[in-house]
This record gives structure tokens, sequence and C-alpha cells, in this order.
């Protein structure tokens, strides 16, 4: 390969692959786009199946309380469907542009994404032990509770301890692997940015 | 607008070597391929026909890529094409140099900075220069720069073999 002629490449590049990876290919795809539009249906079959319960249980139980709360479950509900379309159509619309624009918007999403992360690590030790505390001082041994009737099982307070411990430790190293995760992915995406830049600066006019 | 597999029939090589030259593990591959079709059937709506479709097809490919390539923590591999070649007119020694070229060109493309491989895939694609420098949203003069860049360190890669 010493000649170095891009038409010629080109057409070796270019060599179609054999009707069985062709195959393949249409298969693979078909059954993306049946999973996605699948994925369309369900979620929108859920949405109405959550308002219609909610509905049903404010018109059974016609109280101000359950129309408040009914109407609040319906417009978390909406407030998510919304904002999760609106997510996709923003990661649509970086997969149409230009490369930078992209790496923008990927940079963007990934220093948001550490900022929740670093902000749930620093937030749920204390918040968990604040609520522990509070709970541990409200609550007054009951034994006409099904909680008082659990806290009689031997064992059980010890087991829901450490249950609580290990779900607290359990999310505290997702957090630290996801936050290494996401930096590494930022330096990635910046160094990426930069080549880009550079490259654009080194040929501007 | 062509149904999705008709794209697929028209487009699906064009992704699946896309893919290639980003990804050479198959199975990591696999995961991007998908995640380009993916891509692809859910921007098919906006699409307004501002450029060609096969243009439209290859800027989400390329950029799902790019995506993808730095959500992966370890360094690109250099793997086999497990992809098998057209054998109806060449014989088995032509196959096995063509494989061989193929191969080598792949992993040379890989090799680039990605300023650089997003171009020479464009044109071993076969887009126009014009075509190219649209999709990009550069300067033709600046696209000249990049390409003959990206030119000189492809050709002494595949030389270093």
């Amino acid at each position: 390969m010493s000649d170095f002629d891009l038409d010629r490449l080109g057409d070796v590049w270019r060599q179609q692959p054999d009707p069985e990876e062709m195959q393949r290919l249409q298969r693979t795809a078909i059954a993306v786009a049946r999973r996605a539009r699948l994925s369309a249906i369900l979620d929108v079959c859920a949405a109405i199946a959550v308002a219609a319960v909610v509905i049903f249980l404010v018109i059974t139980n016609p109280q101000p309380k359950t129309v408040v709360m009914g109407s609040a479950a319906i417009l978390v509900l909406l407030g998510s469907n919304i904002r999760l379309r609106k997510l996709r159509q923003v990661e649509l619309k970086g997969l149409t542009g230009t490369t930078e624009e992209m790496l923008d918007q990927s940079i963007a999403r990934v220093e948001t994404t550490l900022r929740h992360h670093k902000f749930t690590l620093y937030g749920t030790p204390p918040v968990v032990l604040g609520s522990w505390l509070g709970f541990a001082a409200a609550s007054a041994p009951r034994h006409d509770t099904i909680l008082g009737g659990l806290r009689e099982i031997p064992g059980f307070r010890p087991i829901l301890f450490g249950a609580g411990i290990a779900a607290v430790v359990g999310l505290i190293i997702y957090l630290i692997i996801s936050i290494r995760r996401g930096r590494r992915e930022l330096n990635r995406l910046n160094a990426m940015r930069d080549a880009y830049r550079q490259e654009r600066d080194s040929s501007a006019p | 607008m062509p149904p999705f597999e008709r794209i697929v029939a028209d487009y699906g090589p064009l992704i699946s070597r896309i893919a290639m030259s980003y990804e050479a593990d198959p199975t990591l591959r696999e995961d991007l391929t998908q995640q380009i079709f993916l891509a692809v059937w859910q921007s098919l709506a906006s699409y307004r026909g501002e450029s060609s479709l096969k243009t439209f097809i290859a800027r989400i490919a390329q950029n799902r890529s790019i995506s993808f390539v730095t959500k992966q923590v370890r360094q690109p591999k250099m793997a086999e094409l497990p992809e098998r070649l057209e054998a109806d007119t060449l014989n088995p020694e032509e196959e096995a140099i063509e494989l061989n070229e193929r191969e080598m060109l792949m992993q040379a493309t890989r090799r680039l900075p990605l300023p650089q491989r997003e171009v020479i895939i464009l044109v071993l694609e076969g887009f126009s220069y014009a075509e190219i420098a649209e999709m990009l949203e550069i300067a033709p003069n600046a696209l000249a720069l990049r390409l003959s860049r990206a030119k000189t360190a492809l050709k002494s890669m595949l030389e270093q073999g």
C-alpha cells in the first residue's frame, strides 16, 4: 500500500458486507426499531394506567386531600414525561448537529450528572443519620402496630439496621464509582473538544 | 421518506463501517451499531430533507460513535475484522490481499485523531468535499487542510504497517 490514492482506498473501504452480514444487520435494525416502538407504546400505556388509577381513586373518594394528592401525582407524572421528552429531543438534536455541538452538549450533561452525584454523595450520610435519629426519637415503641409487632421478632432490629447501613454504603460506593467514571468521561470529552478547537484554530485562514 | 427497512438496506453497510472505524471490539461494536440504528430511527421524524438522507445518517452515526467511545474507559483495541468481503469476483489470494488491506486501513483509521478520522471516513465513504464541509460546518479551506493532515498521518501509518 505504498501508493496513496484515496479513490482506490475508498473502493477497498466500501466493500459491501456479504448477504449473511447484511441479513444480520437487517435483523438487528428491525429488532431495535420494534423494541423502540414497543417501549414508546408501553410509556403511553403506563402513563394512561397511572392517570386512570389516580382519577378512579379521586372519584371514589372525593375528599379535598385525595383530590390534592391525585392532582399532584398526575402533575409529577406529566412533568416527568415532558422532561424525558425534552431530554431525548436535546440528545437527538445533538446527534444531528456538528461534532463540536454534540461534544459541548455531552460535556454539559456529564457536568450536571457529576454535580448531582456529588450533591447526593455529600448529602446522603447527614440526611440518613438525621432521619434515623429523628425517627428513633419520635417513635415510641408501640406493640399494636405492624412495626411494633415486627420489633418483637428476635434479631429484627439488627437485621433492619444492618440492611439500612448496607444500603447507604452501597449507595455511597455506587456514587463514588459513578463520579470517578464521570470525571474520566469528562476528561476525555474535554480532550476531544480541545482537539477539535485546536484543529479549527490551526486551519483558520 | 422510505420505510426503515429500506433505509437499513441502503445505509446499513455505511452504518456498519462507521461503527467499525470507531470500535474494534466486536461485542461493543454490536452495541454501538444498535445504538446508531436506534438514534436513526428516533431522528427520522425530524428529518426535513435539508441534506441528503445519506448525509443525515452518516452524521448521526459519526456523532453516536464519538459519544460511544468517550464512554469507554479502555483504549481502543486493534481487533480483527470479522466481516467477510464479497468473494464473487476475487480469488482466495486476491481476497486475502484485499482483506488485509482493508483491515490495515481500518486499523490505521482508528488511530487517527478524531477530527482527522471524521474527515477521512467521510472521504472514504464517497462524500464530496462540499458535502463534508457542510456536514462539519467548516470552510472548504479548513477542510482541505484537515484532510491533508489526515492523509499524511494515514499514509505514514499505512507505510509503517
